[in-house]
């Protein structure tokens, strides 16, 4: 009992999300997306997992990508650094990223690719691009900063806050509006749905499953699919593990082309 | 038969009107239904080889048809590069994603296209070519630089020399061509500039055509329909009188027509001429009868007793032209194209109608036609004795050509040689824009923009691979599996693990991706022992299918590379596109961005690394269209410049010369899908198939004709006028450097039918005559007479009847028209003409020994009964 306590202790110290049981609904829209973004990509000090993802097209052909990603936060919802290194498909393996996100800047952003031999800086540019060629977008993994957007609060049901959100900034976006679900109890997303110029959904991200590690409620598996195309892609997390003191050295630019094995197993 | 057809015509005419009119509106309630298929695609069977291909790499690589924008200034030193002109070119640029029926991730244009460039020393950029419309000259002048360094896009999107832009959109449906065309014109009509938007590409012009064919079935059949009428009055000076044909033809062409689409089948290219070419069919019949009714009538006054042996004896021979021009369109269902077979039947199948509608109805209409209709063919001057102007005119000529026959033989054998020397210059060649006249704005935006970019015409050469690389891979786990001395339980645990992949068969994981994955788990699980088995297997396994990427290979984007640098060269390809380029493109950013660098990488795994990184850019589904996501499957596209088949064609035998010398990786084979040589595929299968029908028909008919006149000279003798016909129209053709197309091809079975009528309208009352008085030259003489005039009236009313095709704005109506008036005016004429001087020399072998018997048939299948 006092071991559990002083447990929930720590972790409501490292994350908000311990605190997520909420006995009062939530009035601001805001607050509700800023602590959605702190469960979803800060969770935890820093972290480790396994990501599986699998492209499926149109025609049911599908691909995959495998990469252990390490994070390492500053402060929740600020400055943070990943490192994703790829293990397969094996073509592409030691393939390696290296992301010093800067919320309201641009992130700065490092490439290594193996079979060039080559570390590449990559310039700013608009983070709705391509994950890797999954549905996924850049900034569907490393977060998009609850700035830059107008949140609204649609309605509060039994277990679901629905806030639609639109871009202050029109032009640097494909979608003209989205919505999110976003669970009481997690204060994690469950369903997020995009909304093109014409008013059509043409994108919609699933969390299908969310599992606690330490504690933390955690998405282990979420569907991205381009309503377009008819093309999706599933994500798997596994082997997540948090708070394991990955020391800040670690994401600097020499650990692309050699990984930090020790945090990366 | 012929006795009860005229019993009931003539007794009953009430009945016979009641009828038609039942069945001509009956059917005729049909037509609201129809069905407009303007797609070239339908010229071949659905299960023909190369659309099914067409259609499965169209699938594979994710391809559509695309409607092709180009904007162009010329009033600008930069062209289209300008802030104001790039301001209208990004707003149609996204506007075009919201139309409907447009696929919007596929559209290509700067706004929708990605720049990948060097951003500083070091570092790399991805970002959208143009992803606002830039404010300045320089802005706009760096747009036009990055894109000429993109080889995907310099070429196709931006004109080589950087002046003009053109947007490529992605259609669903390719009926939806000219409303969605339709548009984007609205889109364009909103801009005020000096820029010129010109909007084409196949799918554009097909449907165009379609609407168009549309609205020429409304215009042309009835001014066709006119001008034969006022023809007719002309000849015979009773409006009252001509009537009776048009009722017929009407008749006939509405219950073809709603017997066509009742049946449920679409009306084509071809189907839809179906009422141009009943309406002279069923008018000729008619005008015989007509034409000897009014030079008969005037001398007897019955008009029941003329009309009765007026049909009496020209219903053997409309029987026999009816069958013959019957048999020329039916032969067409010897064609592979099932467009022209339909309309084959459906032509023979009206030419059956037009020939029982015309004894029934044509009688019964002189029978009740008031007396005072009647009084004024008794009191026409024109058909007096000498039959009025045309028959003097003809009389002339039977002259002429009795007394010149021996010089008339030469001419006409010096025509069918140079007839022959035309038609070895035939160029077998079509396009569906050419379809369109040369002013029209789809030929016009078509000309200039294959003069800007690279060419507007696709073509995909399909490199495809038998397997998909799991035997392979399997093959490797099995070969690690015994080089890792696996135990007992590791090969029983493969063998589960094989066996359950191979069974689940589709499923949303790839079957490699599968025992890769299950192999994985297996080494999770492993005892110590197995765990080393394991990790030779994984590592073979995962080499196997690195290997099983055939086009990630280095040496296999070179062999690709070398089939684009072979065909550049030849001046009909404007540009060809590879994964190939893609890939160079990349590694020469991630390089240096210099010109060494743009080359193809060292290693599988640097081009597998190198198309992650252009995978990460906005459109990662681009690669998709150049290969399949195995990497066993490629496509080089190909711009041309020229959709005519022909070029096609020469492009195609060129590549074909370079594949024997330079033969595809093993298990590959290539092939070609795209709209441009499916065009080529149908084409050849038509002129084939038109030359089979043609022969075939020629055989049938001459056999008919051996046994209407129970004789095989007489054969011979009524198939002069159509062969003449043929070789002198399409040696014309061959000589006016007119391209030999679908509607070509076509009349050929129409010139067939029509020309052997006339043949067997004059052998057939030449002989009657000849019975009558025994001598040949006599007869000759006699048949400029009443016999000729018929024929050149028939002749000259459809001649002239289709000249007003010639004023449509669709190319094929005008060769209709044209050729129409041709074969109308050389078959006529080559029967009244060269018919006689030949008959004369024969004259010894037309009477031999068997007169008496001859005699007898000639009135058994001729005379009155």
């Amino acid at each position: 009992m006092e071991r559990s306590i002083t447990r929930g202790l720590a972790l409501l110290a490292l994350s908000f999300a311990a605190s997520s049981a909420q006995a009062e609904d939530l009035k601001d829209a805001t607050e509700i997306v800023t602590r959605a973004n702190a469960n979803q990509y800060y969770a935890g000090d820093d972290g480790r997992a396994l990501i599986r993802m699998k492209i499926v097209d149109d025609q049911g052909r599908s691909r995959r990508r495998q990469f252990t990603v390490i994070r390492r936060d500053e402060k929740d919802g600020g400055e943070q650094s990943y490192l994703v290194l790829f293990d397969k498909p094996a073509d592409v393996r030691n393939t390696a990223f290296l992301v010093h996100k800067h919320p309201g800047k641009d992130d700065d952003r490092w490439l290594y690719l193996p079979g060039l031999d080559l570390v590449k800086r990559i310039a700013a540019s608009d983070e709705r691009t391509s994950f890797v060629g999954t549905h996924f977008f850049y900034e569907d993994i490393s977060g998009r900063n609850p700035s830059e957007d107008k949140h609204e609060l649609v309605e509060t049901t039994a277990n679901e806050y629905v806030i639609k959100s639109t871009p202050k900034k029109a032009g640097d976006v494909e979608f003209a509006s989205y919505t999110v679900w976003i669970d009481k109890k997690t204060l994690l997303p469950k369903r997020i749905e995009y909304k093109n110029k014409r008013g059509k959904v043409y994108r919609r991200i699933e969390v299908a499953k969310v599992q606690s590690f330490q504690g933390l409620p955690t998405i282990t598996r979420m569907k991205v699919s381009d309503l377009e195309s008819g093309g999706y892609t599933l994500s798997d997390i596994s082997r997540v593990q948090y708070g394991l003191g990955i020391p800040d050295d670690v994401f600097i630019e020499a650990s692309l082309r050699n990984p930090p094995r020790k945090w990366m197993q | 038969m012929k006795r009860w057809v005229l019993q009931l015509s003539v007794d009953r005419p009430r009945w016979v009107f009641l009828g038609v009119a039942i069945l001509t509106l009956g059917l005729g309630l049909q037509i609201p239904r129809i069905r407009i298929d303007t797609d070239p695609e339908n010229m071949l069977a659905a299960e023909e080889h190369a659309r099914v291909f067409h259609n499965e790499s169209k699938r594979l690589f994710g391809l559509h048809d695309m409607i092709v924008v180009g904007v162009v200034n010329d009033s600008h030193p930069n062209g289209v590069f300008n802030p104001e002109s790039l301001e209208h070119i990004y707003t149609l640029n996204e506007q075009v994603k919201s139309i409907e029926g447009v696929i919007p991730r596929d559209v290509l244009g700067p706004a929708t296209m990605d720049n990948i460039e060097q951003a500083g020393p070091g570092a790399i950029r991805f970002e959208w070519l143009m992803g606002e419309p830039p404010r300045d000259e320089e802005g706009s002048i760096a747009i036009r630089d990055a894109a000429l360094r993109l080889p995907m896009v310099k070429g196709t999107v931006i004109s080589e020399d950087g002046k003009s832009v053109a947007l490529y959109v992605p259609i669903e449906e390719k009926d939806q061509s000219h409303r969605i065309a339709g548009e984007i014109q609205e889109i364009i009509d909103g801009f005020s500039s000096n820029d010129r938007f010109y909007i084409t590409g196949l799918p554009v012009a097909e449907d165009t055509f379609g609407v168009e064919m549309f609205k020429q079935m409304a215009i042309s059949a009835p001014l066709a329909a006119l001008v034969i009428m006022v023809l007719m009055w002309l000849f015979f000076r009773s409006f009252t009188l001509i009537l009776s044909p048009m009722i017929v033809a009407m008749a006939t062409v509405i219950m073809t027509m709603g017997a066509l689409i009742g049946t449920g089948f679409t009306v084509h290219i071809m189907s839809s001429m179906i009422p141009i070419f009943l309406m002279p069919i069923a008018v000729v019949d008619s005008v015989h009868i007509l034409s000897e009714f009014v030079d008969r009538y005037p001398r007897s006054g019955d008009r029941r007793a003329t009309i009765r042996e007026v049909v009496g004896h020209l219903f053997s021979p409309m029987l026999y032209t009816s069958l013959t021009s019957a048999v020329g369109f039916l032969s067409l269902t010897l064609t592979p194209i099932p467009p022209v077979r339909v309309f084959g039947v459906f032509v023979a199948l009206g030419i059956g109608l037009a020939f029982i509608l015309t004894i029934l109805v044509i009688p019964a209409y002189v029978v009740r036609l008031p007396e005072k209709h009647l009084a004024i063919l008794l009191s026409s001057k024109d058909y007096e004795q000498d039959g009025g102007w045309l028959g003097r005119a003809l009389k002339g000529v039977g002259g002429l050509s009795l007394r010149f026959a021996k010089p008339l033989l030469v001419v006409a054998v010096a025509l069918v040689a140079i007839s022959g020397y035309g038609i070895s210059q035939i160029h077998i060649n079509d396009n569906p824009v050419r379809w369109f006249k040369p002013s029209h704005r789809i030929r016009v935006a078509d000309r200039v923009l294959n003069d800007e970019l690279a060419g507007t015409y696709p073509a995909y050469l399909v490199f495809k691979q038998g397997s998909d690389g799991v035997p392979e891979v399997l093959a490797a786990g099995d070969e690690a599996l015994t080089r890792a001395r696996a135990s007992e339980v590791a090969r029983a645990q493969w063998n589960d693990l094989k066996r359950r992949v191979l069974e689940e068969g589709r499923s949303d994981t790839s079957s490699v991706d599968a025992v890769i994955e299950g192999t994985e788990d297996l080494l999770f699980d492993a005892s110590e022992q197995d765990s080393e088995t394991w990790q030779t297997v994984l590592t073979a396994l995962e080499e196997a299918q690195t290997q099983s990427k055939t086009f990630q290979a280095p040496e296999q984007l070179a062999y690709l590379e070398g089939v684009q640098h072979a065909v550049q060269r030849s001046a009909l390809v404007g540009k060809t596109s590879s994964l190939t380029d893609v890939v160079k493109t990349v590694y020469r950013e991630l390089r240096s961005g210099e010109e060494k660098d743009y080359r193809i990488p060292e290693s599988a795994q640097a081009v597998a690394q190198t198309l992650l990184q252009y995978q990460s850019s906005h459109r990662p589904h681009d690669l998709w269209h150049l290969v399949t996501p195995d990497y066993r499957e490629t496509t080089i596209w190909f711009q041309l410049k020229s959709g005519d088949n022909e070029d096609m064609a020469a492009v195609q035998e060129e590549v074909a010369r370079y594949l024997e010398a330079n033969p595809p990786p093993e298990g590959l084979r290539a092939e070609w899908a795209g709209l441009t040589p499916l065009n080529v595929v149908w084409q050849e299968n038509m002129v084939r198939g038109m030359l089979r029908s043609l022969l075939g028909a020629f055989l049938i008919v001459f056999l008919m004709m051996t046994f209407l006149f129970r004789s095989p000279l007489y054969g011979v003798l009524s198939m002069i006028p159509l062969t003449m016909t043929i070789v002198l129209t399409y040696g014309l053709i061959g000589l006016v450097g007119k391209d030999y197309d679908m509607p070509v091809a076509v009349l050929s079975s129409l010139t067939l039918g029509l020309s052997v009528d006339f043949a067997i309208h004059f052998l057939e009352r030449s002989r009657v005559i000849q019975a009558e008085t025994g001598n040949w030259i006599e007869t000759l003489g006699l048949m400029f007479e009443e016999p000729g005039r018929a024929i050149m009236r028939n002749a000259i009313v459809i001649a002239i009847g289709f000249l007003p095709l010639l004023a449509a704005p669709l190319v094929p109506y005008n060769t209709v028209g044209f050729l129409m008036a041709a074969i109308m005016a050389v078959s006529s004429i080559v029967t009244v003409v060269l018919l006689p001087a030949i008959m004369i020399h024969l004259r010894k072998w037309l009477t031999a020994k068997k007169e008496q018997e001859t005699w007898n048939e000639a009135s058994r299948v001729g005379s009155p009964s």
